[in-house]
């Protein structure tokens, strides 16, 4: 092996989002830095809001792009900006070089095709392939997540399966064309918790088979934990800490971080009178304040929190943070 | 088969509707309406001549069994004779065709392109060509449509206008006349349907726009133009069916009406308007009967076709 | 960390305005809205005023010569026999609003009640005989129930009403009893009904209340389908017999259109139009005012 230098499948740069609203432009994602090596499984944590999804969304330019803007910033998949391609070229990205699969397996599908017609939709679209040729790979595709009798399942209508299935199919749909990285919004947050270990495993599985790599977006630190290598705490539209899960749960040196970890309720030696909290709110995104945005909320505020924005910063082995008084 | 057995089911469920609507135009029409022993008979009636008039309407007769025999004239299709004094069955097999083929054309151009429109309109939503056929349409919606029918014919067969097309009367011996003759009316036909429908349409097409699953076949790569037409466009079917259906008793049948008396064609509209006016009753309960049995079978045809377009509706 | 009650989430705008205020105001924003109401408020003062005799009181005298073209003394020229167009055209705007507004008001108001009623006890007996006077109501042509409602009503000036209010509930009566159904499931009807409030009480006082937004838009496009249906059935012979109408005006000028003379034809529809195209603005505009997706 030369040297340990890889090249980033997915390089992001100061990505900015905005939205413009009746009241005002909202910043979804501001500033946003981030690299994904090949293979590894990068975790994109946050509340609701945070602009997780948004930031994931912008990757493949889903985001409704009337109201919504890339404001500025660069994405670059192995070295090409896909901020700078026009829309076919996107297009042409999109479930070939980068796949996405979504939260709501239930209505991710369309309702009046069958499943073997969507996925030749996919497979023809992006390898030359006549939609006869089509099937019996979308067969193996099926047998590949694990779903029982794949020939016959082409033939079925999305309501006829079961949740955890449609998101498996969404997943075979997702690898068909051999991505080099697989995005998942929140893939199991609409499914049972039995469902949704299933789910990650087979993702998992996938991953070292396909030789991909995966942005897990969640709120849901459990599936961070079991499934990340590395992840990215999200707060208000920026990344307030970014390290390895591990040291991420151990050893958080943003107290938002900390705060989120000691608001997961699990079993304690001893009793609590109340379950830890973080205080106050998020701020409103159209009135944000100068200064770092977790302020108000922080326990270990200080003058020039309030003034002067963090940066992201640290690393060396252990966790970035964008704080000025890290834990 | 399945489906035969579904549609007997169905229409025998619509039996109380058509019930209900012979019941109800036989109460208004027949028994509460006109009394048309004098107009049988001429001057200076003697009683024995009114009596026998009056026994041979039926006057006599309690309503239920008046209304009975109504349902047995239903049932064989036989109403007696028109004031014309042909057979009523005569008049109809001679007036329908000629209104089927004068409102076909405008009916199925105007939901068809009103689709189109309505496509386009929500492709470009909130730019100009979206506003620009929303505006066409809350006209269309806002002029009576006798005011198109009278304004299409002042402008397009008029001498002050363009003088392209006869102002009235009907004559489809030829391909060329025909054309001639059922031009103006389409057009009136279609302008006044695309106000109403195009909007609906917009408005399901804007929704279905909305769904998850655009977003993700739109993620998998696929042109925005095959999303539009064949992902969005399927999932639109339903209501588009549903639309078109029921707008086949009132819009058809209604427009026929006025665009016939209108350009006098001799067709089962102006035969329905003629016996309005004259009280021609045999006519008019023909007409009703008709009507309320097109009505249930355009209920059932209306199932069937969910069923064909959506695997997720069940023929239970 | 601090124990404290807040969840971690992101706030919504906590909105202590009520549906209306916050619709008025939207609809206050909305130029265009705005600009047809003040139209729809210029016709309808036009109506009072003839209603009232202030003006086009003598719509039926014979003021002029036979088709005399646009005049200072004649705004819009006189008819076949000599009489006012211009008079004639704002007397039918009194017409229309009389039909219109009772037409709209009593169909709303009896779409309301029944299609409530319908929601309501949907499933039972009283829903299946409603949604099938419902479906007879829809299944018989518009112009054939009006004729067989003249017949029945012969020589009663309100048969046209009567057959209009008839035909016009059912489409509210549906949208209300889909409402309603939908919010008969919601928890303050299950809390009004466990303390033992009784079930008339729920729907007029509880529920019907909730619907107002829709009835205001459905009584408005009511108003617009009166008036149109009213054009058609003068017309045919089946509309309004004494006074005038613009219906009435077309009629007559249906035969003048064709020897070249266009005033009456012209005045009554660019009239009607004007009325009916405000109106659908205004109603439009309302809509978008009350959709409560839209707010915020």
């Amino acid at each position: 092996m030369m040297g340990d230098i890889s090249v980033p499948v997915l390089r992001v740069r100061d990505l900015t989002i905005e939205f413009a609203t009746e009241d005002g432009v909202i910043r979804a994602a501001d500033g946003v830095s981030f690299d994904v090596q090949p293979n590894e499984t990068l975790g994109l944590v946050g509340e609701s809001g945070c602009g997780k999804t948004v930031t994931g969304l912008s990757i493949l330019r889903l985001i409704p792009m009337p109201p919504g803007r890339i404001a500025s910033g660069s994405i670059e998949l192995l070295g090409r900006d896909l901020v700078l391609l026009d829309n076919r070229e996107i297009e042409d990205i999109r479930g070939r070089d980068i796949s996405m699969i979504f939260q709501e397996p239930m209505t991710a599908l369309n309702p009046v095709f069958t499943i073997g017609n969507q996925m030749a939709d996919v497979l023809c679209r992006h390898r030359d392939l006549t939609r006869r040729q089509a099937r019996p790979l979308a067969a193996e595709l099926l047998a590949k997540v694990n779903i029982p009798e794949p020939a016959d399942r082409l033939d079925d209508y999305p309501h006829q399966l079961s949740g955890g299935m449609r998101q498996r199919v969404m997943i075979a749909m997702a690898l068909s064309c051999n991505p080099q990285l697989l995005i998942a919004d929140e893939p199991t947050t609409a499914l049972d918790v039995t469902t949704q270990a299933q789910v990650l495993q087979q993702i998992k599985v996938l991953q070292t088979e396909f030789r991909m790599a995966v942005i897990l977006v969640t709120h849901d630190l459990g599936v961070v934990a079991e499934t990340c290598k590395r992840a990215l705490v999200m707060y208000c539209g920026s990344i307030v800490e970014s390290g390895d899960t591990a040291n991420l749960f151990s050893h958080p040196r943003h107290p938002y971080t900390a705060g989120l970890l000691a608001s997961i309720p699990r079993l304690r030696s001893e009793r609590v009178a109340e379950l830890p909290v973080i205080p106050g709110r998020v701020p409103d995104l159209l009135n944000l304040p100068a200064g770092c945005r977790f302020a108000d909320r922080c326990p270990r505020v200080h003058e020039r929190c309030r003034v002067e924005r963090p940066p992201l910063a640290g690393g060396d082995g252990g966790n970035s943070v964008a704080c000025h008084f890290p834990l | 088969m399945e489906i035969l057995q579904y549609a007997l089911r169905k229409l025998l469920a619509g039996l109380p509707l058509i019930l209900g609507v012979t019941l109800v135009s036989f109460a208004l029409m027949v028994y509460f309406g006109p009394d048309l022993t004098y107009q049988l008979l001429g001057k200076n009636p003697t009683p024995e001549q009114i009596l026998e008039v009056r026994h041979q309407l039926g006057y006599d007769q309690p309503f239920l069994q008046r209304y009975m025999q109504f349902l047995g004239e239903i049932v064989t299709l036989d109403f007696g004779d028109a004031s014309t004094g042909e057979p009523v069955t005569t008049l109809l097999a001679k007036t329908i065709p000629v209104s089927l083929i004068l409102i076909l054309p405008g009916f199925i151009l105007g939901h068809v392109v009103g689709l189109l429109l309505a496509l386009a309109a929500a492709y470009w939503r909130g730019r100009w060509p979206d506003k620009l056929i929303m505006a066409v349409a809350v006209i269309g919606m806002s002029v009576s449509f006798l005011i198109v029918i009278i304004g299409f014919q002042i402008v397009l067969s008029s001498s002050d206008g363009l003088d392209l097309f006869p102002v009235r009367g009907w004559n489809a011996s030829s391909l060329g006349s025909y054309l001639s003759y059922v031009t103006v009316p389409t057009l009136a036909t279609m302008f006044v349907a695309l106000g109403y429908d195009t909007r609906f349409y917009r408005s399901v097409v804007v929704e279905e726009m909305s769904r998850d699953h655009v977003r993700t076949a739109r993620a998998f790569g696929l042109p925005e133009s095959r999303i539009l037409f064949r992902n969005i466009l399927k999932n639109c079917l339903i209501p588009f069916i549903t639309r078109v259906m029921f707008s086949i008793p009132q819009v058809a049948i209604g427009g026929a009406l006025l665009i016939e008396s209108y350009f006098g064609i001799p067709g089962i509209g102006k035969a329905t308007y003629e016996a309005i006016v004259t009280g021609d009753q045999p006519v008019l309960k023909a007409v009703v009967s008709l009507t309320a049995i097109l009505f249930v079978l355009v209920v059932v045809l209306n199932d069937i076709l969910y069923r064909v377009v959506d695997p997720r509706v069940t023929l239970k | 960390m601090n124990a404290a009650s807040m969840p971690l989430r992101a706030p919504t705008r906590a909105s202590g305005e009520s549906l209306w205020r916050k619709a008025a105001r939207k609809f206050g924003r909305d130029r265009l809205g705005m600009l047809a109401l003040g139209v729809v408020l210029l016709y309808a003062l036009a109506a009072l005023g003839a209603w009232l005799g202030w003006w086009a009181g003598s719509w039926a005298d014979l003021t002029g010569g036979k088709w005399e073209p646009v005049s200072g003394v004649h705004w819009f020229g006189t008819n076949i026999i000599g009489q006012d167009i211009f008079d004639r055209a704002i007397y039918s705007t009194a017409t229309a609003f009389e039909v219109g507004l009772s037409v709209a008001l009593v169909a709303t108001v009896i779409g309301a009640v029944l299609g409530a009623f319908a929601g309501f006890f949907v499933g039972s007996w009283i829903d299946e005989f409603l949604l099938w006077c419902m479906g007879v109501l829809d299944a018989i042509p518009f112009y054939l129930f009006v004729a067989a409602v003249a017949y029945a009503l012969t020589d009663n000036p309100w048969a046209m009403q009567v057959a209009m209010i008839a035909t016009f509930w059912v489409g509210t009566g549906r949208l209300i009893r889909g409402e309603v159904i939908k919010l008969r499931g919601m928890e303050y009807v299950e809390a009004a009904h466990s303390i033992g409030v009784s079930e008339l009480a729920i729907i007029f006082r509880h529920i019907l209340p909730n619907t107002a937004h829709i009835l205001l838009v459905q009584a408005s496009i009511t108003f617009v389908s009166a008036i149109k249906a009213e054009v058609i059935l003068s017309f045919l012979g089946l509309g309004i017999k004494d006074g005038m109408s613009w219906g009435l005006m077309i009629d007559e000028s249906t035969k003048e259109v064709l020897a070249g003379f266009y005033n009456n034809f012209l005045a009554a529809s660019l009239l009607m139009f004007g009325l009916v195209m405000a109106f659908n603005a205004v109603a439009d505009a309302l809509q978008d005012a009350l959709d409560p997706r839209k707010v915020g």
